[in-house]
């Protein structure tokens, strides 16, 4: 057994007391074997990699207990500088956040050598070949050219790369990936996946794989450990994980994802296989019924509200001792489409290809270089800004950040009244503190909780007053802006859920923005997907998830986790 | 609505003030600061030590317990020491005070429209500020002396008019980040106009970095009166803990410790807690440098 | 390259309505809301006619733009005209004192720099223990005690009553100096300890809780390595920083300190001309003063560029 964690458990001393992370944890993971952690945001799983690498930051957190055997040592009892000399060499960690992972202030090169000159002995220029040769190795470009780089000169995607073959350098027995793919566009991602996986056959190492995404780990991992609110609920091989789940919470973890080939009319959630208890419940089947969308449309019905047509929203880019423009970036290009009432336009793409800047100019959040954005037959794209009021309660946007969507400083009722008192909706203060209760209701929270600032509540609570904040002007149609991206997929399940039942009742037009195409495909009629400023294909999501046109479409389908298992 | 419903909600303000009263020390800086302006207001309503310029005394007696006026000696024409501190620290509290209140308006006014509105603002705003930092601090602050001419006056406008540029720069950078934030974003969406923007969403939400600046910048403005005042730019025909730390240049050399002393003390105490209070109230109100 | 260049003309060309504006300031403060000089040169006894010709011969008839325009070719020539204390050359009279300016303030400037980086190491590397409170608390109190008291004890303790040092004076040439200026230095420094041992630990601290440190640890890095390599490294941009534009400030030498240990640099010169009313000097040292320090901000600047590899000259 290459390492074997046994019982572990690790508590924080808070203000408030002890809280403990991490409870009565145990798995082991054998050489080439892959075992998949997998657990939303504060479900211990982060920690429970930390206490493994010996960087739990002390104080304020501690093992309070358990063993964490490596070949049979407990890694627990080691000194500090036993531990320096597991670290890097036995046990290597890839992190989270390629962007912020690398020193800012030293070539690749240098952090890379760095690795091999501590664990090694080798000398500076020894370590130097080695790390072309390791840069050759995890796929960067020009290795030779690319070692003396800053981190701030490779894209996200390629310090990723380098952050890994900083981790493989000494041909580790154990490799920790804390979410190393979270960050990345959905076809860096798929890359990035392989080479990890490549390397791992190669080396034969143990790899820990921890993800919020059971799509990730379907492909790749042998066992999956699920961790629930600091505790493992279910431990097993990846196919009875998947095709046998036992505890509630996996299988709602596994119900809750959209994915492209089964399409529910509703997605279902944690509520539904657990009660606050935590006792299983048996979810109503009717949820879970496959539906085929309807994609045709009724003039009467669904009526052309907006259209978009050769919209540019280009960005000077200036140079030179007078700051001369010399260039534009396209930011939009050439954007043409109509959006009908009732219906979902998706907007996806990958990060930077212009899908949040479209839907902020179509807002005129924004103002376009050129092109109409016809509203109602009217076209608003020039319009000078304080004749663009009147428009503000039709279409309203719904951010992606939950955190900084909301004005830290108001209570929700004045978040929520502030659109009514501008656009003169209801007439008294009464009036529109009802209307706001009835609001809170519509969006799932209680109207109690009005009183009350954004900060006591969660992440997905918060998507929900942004919604009703969206809604109190009583809009026509809502762009979505990422708005479900922030949230764990349970959370995200429950907004999106709510977005589906708020269209239904109230006859909304969306257009949703997302770089997930599983989100886009389970929500939007229509699918535009946008590369480089311009929209690249469109069509009803049926036909671009099942008949792509463009190779580019094809791309972005193929690098979607499967979430099948690999022995499959 | 604050009748209908009763559910105890915590504004980030009342979260701040939570934070702030469990740390013990800043609220003892805080209470040496309240006794310190209790001292300066009855001081300036004629309660207490307005008979600072009668004699108690020989010249140069040293300390003694006998009477409270001879607490702390008295100085060379025999007046009560510790009457002339009073008086001086209601003279260093009105000077921390006034040119406070002329720097905070100045600063948040200034800084707010150059990081709201950009463009022209902003580079004439930059350009104004650059001006006055570009004259070192000390420089800048005899100059303006100087030309106003000596006493009190003159060290509110002199502090005032250059202790606003920090402050400016700070809210005009934090201007420029909320304006860019989706809850302002939000705000335009609904219909808000620049004013509702910059005046109910970003303002209350920099406000707080006015608390800390004005806390540490009061220290900072009694610490340069007691320099003014032994440049002789400061406060004339009364005394004040600058004029009495310059009395003590030639008084050392005679063995004459105690206006030094007085003068210096009372004057470390109230600094100190400001400063103590300035970090706690940053630790209380921006939570993100916690700990550091 | 092309555009660094571009950069730095760029800032250079900013320096001119800055320097338009800082003579604009100093014009408005010594020609405008400022005393009538004649006045105060001739005492309460003065017939208005000997002030018109003092006026004159001052320059003060003149039409208030060509007064302004007086004080901006001062600023771009370096050429102050005459004390009117001393009828020296004031050009002349900055380069005699800014010897022993410097004399003191750059020894003084070097050893608090050094001392304060080494003290925030030590407290960031054991930050929460009792070590790092106590510097902490040390520099806050430090802080609160005016200036003026810390010279006066200083002197009095240490060159009055243990003789350990000159009183005051100077006498130029090594080492006949050391007596005179050693307490100054000495003073200096334990006056910038507080604050900038503060400053220092704060820009380490703030890259301690950085990702990449956790990056550097995960690779067995011991911590003091981590300090001191990848920590240390980041937080020297703004330590640096910091410290560059500290140096126009050495030229102005420590006012207070010149005067009370009476050392013939330029803060005493500041000091005396200030008791005479000697707006021609006063003025030469403001503009001097602002010069040194738009010109530190544009070295600043280029320094930054070239110790943070992720800024370009833009």
């Amino acid at each position: 057994m290459l390492l074997s964690v046994k019982d572990l458990c690790v508590d924080f001393s808070t203000q408030d007391g002890t809280m403990r992370a991490v409870n009565n944890v145990s798995f082991n993971i054998e050489e080439g074997k892959t075992v998949g952690l997998v657990g939303e945001s504060g479900s211990g799983k982060s920690v429970t990699s930390l206490a493994i690498m010996g960087l739990i930051p002390d104080p304020p957190g501690k093992i309070s207990q358990g063993e964490i055997l490596y070949k049979e040592q407990d890694l627990v009892k080691f000194s500090d500088a036993e531990m320096r000399a597991i670290r890097g060499n036995d046990i290597s960690m890839v992190f989270q956040e390629p962007m912020t992972s690398l020193n800012p202030v030293f070539t690749v090169g240098d952090q890379l050598s760095e690795v091999l000159m501590l664990h090694k002995n080798m000398s500076r220029k020894e370590a130097w070949e080695k790390s072309i040769e390791l840069l050759n190795k995890v796929g960067i470009p020009n290795p030779k050219h690319s070692v003396g780089k800053y981190p701030h000169e490779m894209s996200g995607g390629q310090k990723q790369r380098v952050v890994i073959a900083m981790a493989i350098a000494c041909e580790p027995r154990l490799l920790i990936a804390d979410e190393p793919t979270t960050a990345l566009d959905v076809t860096i991602q798929k890359q990035v996946l392989d080479l990890m996986l490549e390397l791992q056959d190669q080396y034969q190492m143990g790899l820990l794989f921890i993800t919020h995404d059971l799509g990730v780990i379907g492909d790749i991992a042998d066992e999956v450990v699920v961790m629930y609110k600091s505790n493992v609920v279910e431990h097993n091989t990846t196919s009875k994980i998947f095709y046998q789940p036992q505890h509630p919470y996996t299988k709602s973890l596994l119900a809750c994802r959209p994915s492209s080939d089964h399409n529910p009319k509703r997605l279902l959630t944690v509520s539904d296989f657990m009660d606050a208890q935590g006792n299983p419940l048996t979810p109503e089947t009717s949820k879970m019924e496959k539906v085929e969308k309807d994609f045709g449309y009724d003039e009467e019905k669904n009526p052309v509200i907006l259209e978009v047509n050769d919209l540019n929203l280009h960005f000077p880019i200036k140079a030179g001792l007078f700051r001369r423009t010399v260039d534009y970036t396209k930011a939009v290009n050439g954007v043409s489409f109509k959006l009908r009432k009732g219906k979902t336009l998706g907007l996806v793409g990958e990060s930077g290809c212009g899908k949040t800047t479209l839907g902020r100019t179509i807002l005129r959040l924004l103002d376009p270089t050129s092109g109409e954005i016809i509203y109602r037959g009217k076209n608003i794209a020039d319009l000078p800004k304080y004749q663009l009021k009147a428009l503000r309660s039709k279409m309203q946007i719904i951010f992606q950040d939950p955190y900084s969507s909301l004005n830290p400083r108001m209570t929700v009722a004045e978040i929520i009244m502030e659109p009514m008192i501008l656009n003169n909706i209801k007439n008294s203060k009464k009036e529109r503190f009802e209307h706001a209760q009835w609001l809170m209701k519509k969006v799932g929270l209680e109207p109690e909780q009005l009183s009350r600032y954004p900060h006591e509540f969660s992440g997905g609570q918060r998507q929900r007053i942004s919604i009703a904040r969206a809604l109190a002007v009583d809009p026509e149609f809502i762009i979505c802006d990422e708005s479900v991206s922030a949230l764990d997929v349970s959370v995200q399940a429950q907004v999106l859920n709510l977005l589906l039942d708020l269209q239904d009742e109230f006859g909304l037009t969306y257009i949703f923005i997302s770089h997930d195409l599983s989100v886009i495909n389970f929500i939007a009629d229509e699918v535009a997907v946008m590369r480089q400023g311009e929209i690249v294909e469109m069509n009803t999501a049926s036909m671009v998830y099942h008949q792509p046109e463009q190779e580019y479409t094809r791309t972005l389908l193929e690098a979607i986790p499967r979430g099948v298992p690999k022995d499959e | 609505m604050e009748n209908t419903i009763k559910i105890k909600s915590r504004s980030v303000w009342s979260d701040a003030w939570d934070r702030l009263k469990r740390d013990k020390l800043a609220m003892v800086s805080l209470g040496v600061i309240i006794i310190y302006a209790v001292v300066a207001i009855l001081s300036a309503t004629g309660l207490l030590a307005a008979d600072w310029d009668q004699k108690v005394g020989e010249s140069y007696m040293a300390p003694t317990t006998e009477k409270i006026s001879l607490l702390f000696g008295t100085d060379i024409f025999g007046y009560s020491v510790l009457r002339k501190v009073i008086h001086g620290t209601q003279i260093a509290m009105s000077v921390g005070l006034i040119s406070t209140l002329i720097a905070i308006p100045i600063g948040i006014s200034l800084g707010a429209l150059a990081g709201y509105f950009g463009k022209w603002i902003d580079e004439a705003v930059v350009w104004f500020y650059t001006t006055f930092s570009s004259v070192p601090g000390i420089m800048l602050l005899m100059s303006i002396a100087f030309a106003f001419g000596k006493g009190l006056t003159t060290l509110y406008i002199a502090l005032g008019l250059t202790s606003w540029v920090g402050l400016c720069r700070l809210i005009r950078g934090e201007v420029m980040k909320h304006k860019n934030r989706e809850y302002v974003q939000a705000a335009t969406a609904i219909g808000a106009g620049n004013g509702r923007k910059l005046f109910i969403h970003i303002i209350p939400n920099v406000i707080h970095l006015v608390i800390i600046n004005a806390s540490l910048q009061f220290q900072v403005a009694i610490k340069s009166e007691v320099i003014l005042s032994y440049l002789g730019l400061g406060v004339t025909g009364q005394p004040s803990w600058g004029t009495m730390i310059d009395d003590a240049k030639q008084e050392l050399a005679q063995g004459v410790w105690w206006q030094l002393a007085g003068a210096t003390f009372a004057m470390f105490f109230v600094v100190l807690a400001f400063n103590i209070l300035g970090d706690a109230l940053r630790d209380a109100l921006d939570p993100k440098l916690k700990g550091k | 390259m092309n555009g660094s260049w571009n950069y730095i003309l760029r800032r250079l060309l900013y320096l001119i309505p800055v320097l338009l504006g800082v003579c604009l300031l100093i014009f408005v403060l010594f020609n405008l809301v400022a005393p009538d000089p004649a006045a105060l040169l001739l005492g309460k006894h003065a017939t208005p006619e000997q002030i018109l010709e003092v006026r004159q011969n001052l320059g003060l008839t003149k039409p208030l733009y060509e007064q302004y325009f007086d004080v901006v070719k001062s600023a771009f020539t370096f050429d102050f005209g005459r004390s009117w204390k001393t009828k020296q050359s004031i050009t002349t009279m900055i380069r005699l004192r800014a010897i022993p300016s410097l004399t003191v303030s750059l020894p003084a400037f070097v050893f608090s720099t050094i001392l304060s980086i080494l003290f925030a190491l030590l407290v960031a590397y054991y930050r929460g223990k009792g070590i790092d409170l106590f510097v902490r608390v040390s520099c806050i109190a430090m802080m609160s005690i005016s200036s003026l008291a810390y010279i006066l004890f200083f002197q009095w303790f240490f060159a009055y009553k243990m003789e350990w040092f000159e009183i005051l004076g100077y006498e130029p040439g090594f080492p006949s100096v050391l007596p005179f200026i050693s307490l100054p230095i000495i003073i200096w420094v334990i006056l910038s300890l507080g604050p900038d041992i503060r400053f220092y630990r704060t820009v380490i601290l703030d890259e301690i809780y950085q990702d990449y440190v956790r990056t550097a640890k995960a690779k067995g890095l011991s911590d003091r390595k981590v300090l001191l390599k990848h920590v240390l490294r980041n937080a020297m941009i703004p330590i640096l920083t910091y410290t560059v534009i500290q140096l126009p400030f050495l030229l102005l030498g420590a006012l207070l300190l010149e005067s009370f240990f009476s050392i013939p640099g330029l803060g005493d010169m500041t000091i005396e001309a200030l008791n005479e009313s000697d707006f021609p000097v006063l003025k030469a040292m403001a503009i001097l003063s602002a010069v040194a320090y738009v010109t530190f901000t544009l070295i600043q600047d280029i320094l930054y560029t070239w110790v943070d590899p992720r800024v370009k000259l833009n």
